[in-house]
């Protein structure tokens, strides 16, 4: 029996470290020989980006000197950079324009690595954030019960052995895009990766294994398999990697909150941990009120988006980037008319980017109407929808990520892949 | 409570009668005679323990220590009956709240005590107190710091305060209210509700109006009915401003209710004060044409999240028809209230006008779209003012799509994750039955079979703020500083009050549990039983009347028990207890994994390391620094006197961390 003193001498730190010795084994050599290229050294990465709140796709990028967009849009439509107004948009030489506040992209739609996909979006007509969100993120429009997100199931149809690590969220909460069988990560913040306890780390290690031992044998599925996989990653970054982490090629973030997750996206890309699809959001895009133009509301939601991005590119410079490739989503579009509050409410159509080094860059992909007039509107009001977002993520995926199977990646859509990469 | 009973205003009057907070704080009634609860555990085979334990756990924020006991000697049924009564005294909230100032404050002097940064800066721009072009000259670091201080200066001087003080308040009083209040049953619906009705923070119209929206809208009715709730919401102004409705106008083209009041009265044309072309504005704008136009955005979440649900069986027509509907319903700017009141006396002696106030709601009949509407099948008449909303709320509220959407979500929240059809549509039918009653719903819930299953018990996932909270409480901690205690809810996923979705945080176990989010929840327990949450002090010995253990197996088995009242705990003691029996077992772990221990590095070090590299957004991220950071990673300064961790907080950690107590 022991005695109070002996209790408070010994106590604690042992009682947590039992019962996990074969499994903790094999599992370290396993992410070991992962960390080194076991698993397959290096991996493609998808990267998303998901403005939430539905982008205002005829703002990011307008057709330019369109009396129709005039007309509709009195204190939203922007000239041309030609013009030299003060509310002037970049001229992309194709008819459109893009906002200033996606300058820092510019650079690499001169160089050929940014598309942009123009009249995109969901068949399906809600206009509601969480049913667009919800379709887009499932990947199967109109229908509410299916299970997993379409990231997710990119992630299963890899076809090839996968790190914990192989799916990251950079967000508290596990986005509906990375929901399904196959295990993510979410995590706001890496540093914050493992069992802490500041002043008593060593404590803190063992409790760890107290933990991974309980959380193997509760009768809770969820929670057994979320901790599984917790531990396994655990072993897989360091904290000294993320501690050391320092943006290559002099590259500043935005302090930004996207600013923060694609830093650390890029951190992920370079540890070598086995990442394959990542998950970011960028939101106050839900402009109905007060939208702006070269200035306000819209222009510091582009500035952040565009510098993040352009960050992201630059941290990874030439001997990553040809891993990576990047878009960005959103649910809908906005009206094309503006609202009664210097705004747009919610519409059809929008647009997003592509960026990386095999993408069909300096082009407007897609099918722009002929003009903004209500006839060649969607409900008369709306940018029609003429790309399917799957047509987009089929592409992306299936080339980036080598994924064959387009029927179980997108169930129900019998659509087909837009071109937007080089073999 | 009907749109005529309460407006074409007297406003002389209303304003004498106005209660502090604007609202129409009547508490309906836990005093109607209810038939008595029969709640039956029994039949389920559970144990009079269990159930009680179940009861606190799904009914409340979890037990108390020794309350699992209490609940068993006063009978649960007569627990269930007094918590839906709700009007328990609550001494201990009251102390919690006397030093929470704004709490006090009626909802417009809130809005002015607090104002939005913004706000500040451009009035004490308009004040002379700063340069015009103050911002401009932001590259200056130095230039920057003194607009800064000037303008704090100025604000101080106008007896503002900093809104970060503000929302502070507001989270403190929900985590001192859930941790404290007698009343269990109507914080935890007054939580679902804010949910249900969500307004977020991270909203910067909105935010100054939040606490307000919580205490006068939600609370007052948290067991009440749906129609009250609705007539609530959507009158507050943190919704009006939250989804748009406050600026949604007629269209330009069409008539408003005061012009054609006109049409129907030309002998007032003649008294000239008010004539067709210059409507009194009430508000302070006149209602320009150029900025009119019909915003969708209530009208849509009214009907797909707070009541018919998504697949409710409406259509984009049917929310266009809303929207007109509810043109008009805004706000009085606090800001301008004397002068928007005299504006409205004026059209009151000139008979009306259609113009309707209420604390802050405004109607305005120069706003509002008078023609004909049809909503939902049901036609709305042309010619009318505020009550084409008014029946739009008594027509949704009734609608059998708004209880199976408020049955299929009250069941989630207090059975499981995937409740029974059977169990939506018994609930639904009560909803039907009783015309919306919240406490006919809840007495369905905890009278239902299924609520006592065995497969029900332990089967919902702790949100953040019910695992802190029920830590706080199990532990019977005190909370000196609720902050960091806020922080780490954030941090571990659920950041109070700024989901910034107008669909509330969705209520299932997929949407808590993930890798990250999982660690954060062993951590907070770790760091919450070792004294490093701040501001929350607790006593672990005292809890067992000051005995310390005299074994590692004794302070397991006992603190566990106190812990996890009421639950089978033999394995998870079966787990841990060889560690007791083979204290070597540990040494040949250790010894078997020695890079383990070395990887994780001397932590102070650590730490320091993880400060220098992270960038400034990231330890920016505190609240009232902008809502849309509050959920980011945040570092959550630990307390600074860092003792190691006693054997017995190491224990108490691991069960606070553990698989058993993340469930309820």
């Amino acid at each position: 029996m022991y005695s109070r003193r002996m209790f408070l001498k010994t106590g604690g730190i042992a009682l947590f470290t039992l019962g996990v010795g074969p499994r903790f084994l094999t599992r370290a050599a396993a992410a070991a020989q992962a960390a080194t290229g076991g698993a397959g050294a290096r991996r493609k990465v998808l990267v998303t980006i998901f403005q939430r709140g539905a982008m205002d796709g005829l703002m990011a990028v307008p057709t330019l000197d369109d009396a129709a967009l005039r007309g509709v849009r009195p204190h939203l439509a922007m000239t041309a950079a030609k013009s030299g107004g003060e509310e002037a948009a970049i001229d992309l030489g194709t008819g459109f324009g893009l906002h200033p506040g996606f300058n820092a992209l510019l650079p690499f739609w001169k160089e050929s690595r940014l598309a942009i996909v123009h009249a995109v979006g969901s068949p399906d007509p809600t206009r509601s954030h969480f049913d667009a969100q919800d379709y887009m993120e499932t990947g199967t429009p109109g229908r509410k019960g299916t299970p997993s997100g379409w990231l997710n199931r990119a992630v299963g149809l890899l076809g090839h052995d996968a790190t914990p690590f192989r799916a990251v969220a950079m967000t508290a909460a596990m986005p509906r895009s990375l929901y399904g069988d196959q295990p993510a990560i979410a995590v706001t913040d890496l540093a914050d990766f493992r069992v802490r306890l500041p002043g008593a780390q060593n404590v803190a290690a063992a409790a760890g294994q107290g933990f991974e031992a309980l959380y193997q044998q509760t009768s809770q599925g969820l929670l057994r398999d979320t901790a599984s996989e917790t531990f396994q990653a655990l072993d897989m970054l360091k904290p000294e990697q993320i501690a050391r982490y320092r943006p290559a090629n002099g590259t500043v973030y935005p302090e930004s909150p996207l600013g923060h997750s694609m830093r650390q996206i890029a951190l992920l890309v370079k540890a070598g941990v086995g990442l394959e699809v990542a998950f970011a959001e960028s939101g106050g895009w839900d402009t109905h009120a007060q939208q702006g133009t070269v200035n306000g509301t819209f222009a510091r939601q582009a500035k952040d988006l565009a510098g993040s991005i352009e960050a992201f590119w630059t941290d990874l410079g030439p001997d990553y980037q040809d891993d990576v490739l990047l878009t960005t989503m959103t649910e809908f579009g906005r009206t094309v008319r503006e609202n009664g509050s210097g705004g747009t409410d919610h519409g059809h159509g929008s647009c997003l980017f592509v960026l990386g080094n095999k993408v069909d860059g300096g082009k407007v992909h897609g099918t722009f109407p002929k003009g903004l007039d209500s006839a060649a509107l969607y409900e008369g009001r709306d940018l029609p929808v003429t790309t399917d977002f799957r047509a987009v993520f089929c592409e992306l995926a299936g080339k980036h990520l080598a994924i064959r199977d387009d029927a179980r990646l997108f169930p129900g859509w019998t659509g087909h892949r837009l071109p937007l990469l080089h073999a | 409570m009907k749109a005529a009973t309460l407006i074409v205003i007297a406003l002389a009057a209303a304003a004498l009668c106005l209660p502090p907070g604007g609202g129409v704080a009547v508490l309906s009634a836990g005093t109607e005679r209810q038939p008595s609860v029969h709640l039956p555990w029994k039949a389920a085979g559970l144990t009079e323990r269990e159930a009680a334990a179940h009861l606190l756990n799904r009914f409340a924020y979890g037990p108390r220590p020794g309350q699992v006991d209490e609940v068993v000697k006063m009978g649960l049924d007569r627990w269930f009956e007094r918590q839906l009564a709700g009007n328990l005294p609550d001494p201990r909230v009251t102390a919690d709240l006397r030093p929470l100032p704004a709490l006090a404050l009626p909802s417009a002097d809130i809005v002015r005590t607090y104002p939005n940064p913004g706000e500040v800066l451009r009035e004490a721009k308009k004040a002379g107190a700063v340069p015009q072009d103050a911002e401009k000259k932001s590259e200056d670091p130095e230039q920057r710091k003194q607009t800064r201080q000037a303008v704090l200066r100025w604000a101080a001087q106008q007896g503002y305060h900093p809104q970060k003080e503000l929302l502070d308040q507001l989270t403190a009083q929900k985590l001192y209210r859930a941790v404290d209040s007698e009343n269990q049953l109507a914080e935890v619906m007054a939580d679902f509700w804010l949910n249900h009705f969500n307004v977020s923070l991270t909203d910067n119209k909105a935010r100054p109006w939040l606490l307000s929206y919580e205490r006068d809208a939600i609370r007052p009715h948290a067991l009440g009915r749906m129609r009250e709730l609705l007539e609530a919401t959507a009158r507050h102004p943190a919704m009006l401003l939250y989804l748009d409705n406050a600026q949604s106008t007629a269209a330009a083209n069409a008539t408003t209710t005061i012009e054609d009041e006109m049409e129907r009265r030309p002998m007032r044309r003649g008294r000239g004060r008010f004539g067709v072309q210059r409507p009194p504005a009430a508000g302070l704008q006149p209602a320009a044409k150029k900025q009119r136009g019909v915003n969708e955005n209530y009208a849509r979440e009214l009907m797909e999240l707070h009541t018919l649900g998504v697949d409710g069986g409406y259509t984009q027509a049917d929310v266009i028809q809303v929207a007109r509907a509810f043109t008009g319903w805004t706000i009085i700017p606090p800001a301008r209230r004397e002068e928007a009141e005299r504006r409205l006396a004026r059209a009151q002696r000139a008979g009306g006008l259609g113009f309707a106030t209420q604390g802050d709601f405004l109607f305005r009949a120069d706003m509002h779209d008078a023609g004909a509407k049809v909503v939902l099948g049901k036609h709305l008449p042309a010619g009318r003012g505020m009550e084409d909303g008014e029946d739009v709320l008594d027509l949704l509220a009734a609608h059998p799509s708004t209880a199976r959407h408020l049955a299929t979500k009250l069941a989630v929240r207090f059975v499981s994750d995937q409740p029974s059809k059977a169990l939506v549509d018994h609930l639904s039918t009560v909803y039907l039955q009783s015309g919306g009653d919240v406490r006919a719903m809840l007495r369905a819930i905890a009278e239902s079979p299924e609520f006592w299953s065995r497969q029900t018990v332990g089967a919902k996932i702790k949100s953040p703020f019910e695992l802190a909270v029920s830590a706080i409480r199990s532990t019977g901690a005190h909370v000196d500083d609720p902050q960091a205690a806020v922080q780490w809810i954030s941090h571990m996923g659920e950041p109070l009050y700024a989901y910034q979705a107008p669909t509330g945080y969705p209520d299932r176990a997929e949407a808590w549990v993930n890798t990250g989010s999982l660690l954060n929840r062993m951590n907070f327990g770790l760091q919450f039983a070792s004294g490093r949450v701040d501001g929350v002090g607790l006593d672990l010995p005292a809890l067992h009347g000051g005995k310390e253990p005299e074994s590692r197996q004794e302070a397991l088995t006992v603190y566990a028990n106190l812990l996890l009242p009421g639950r089978n705990l033999d394995p998870v003691l079966k787990q841990l207890t060889p560690m007791v029996t083979d204290p070597g077992l540990a040494q040949k772990i250790d010894d078997a994994a020695p890079r383990r221990e070395a990887a994780d590095g001397d932590d102070d070090t650590m730490m320091m390391n993880e400060g220098a590299a992270r960038p400034r957004a990231a330890r920016l991220a505190k609240a009232g620094q902008g809502g849309a950071r509050k959920g980011m990673g945040n570092q959550i300064r630990p307390p600074r006197d860092l003792h190691p961790p006693t054997p017995l907080e190491q224990v108490v950690g691991v069960i606070l961390g553990s698989p058993e107590f993340q469930r309820r």
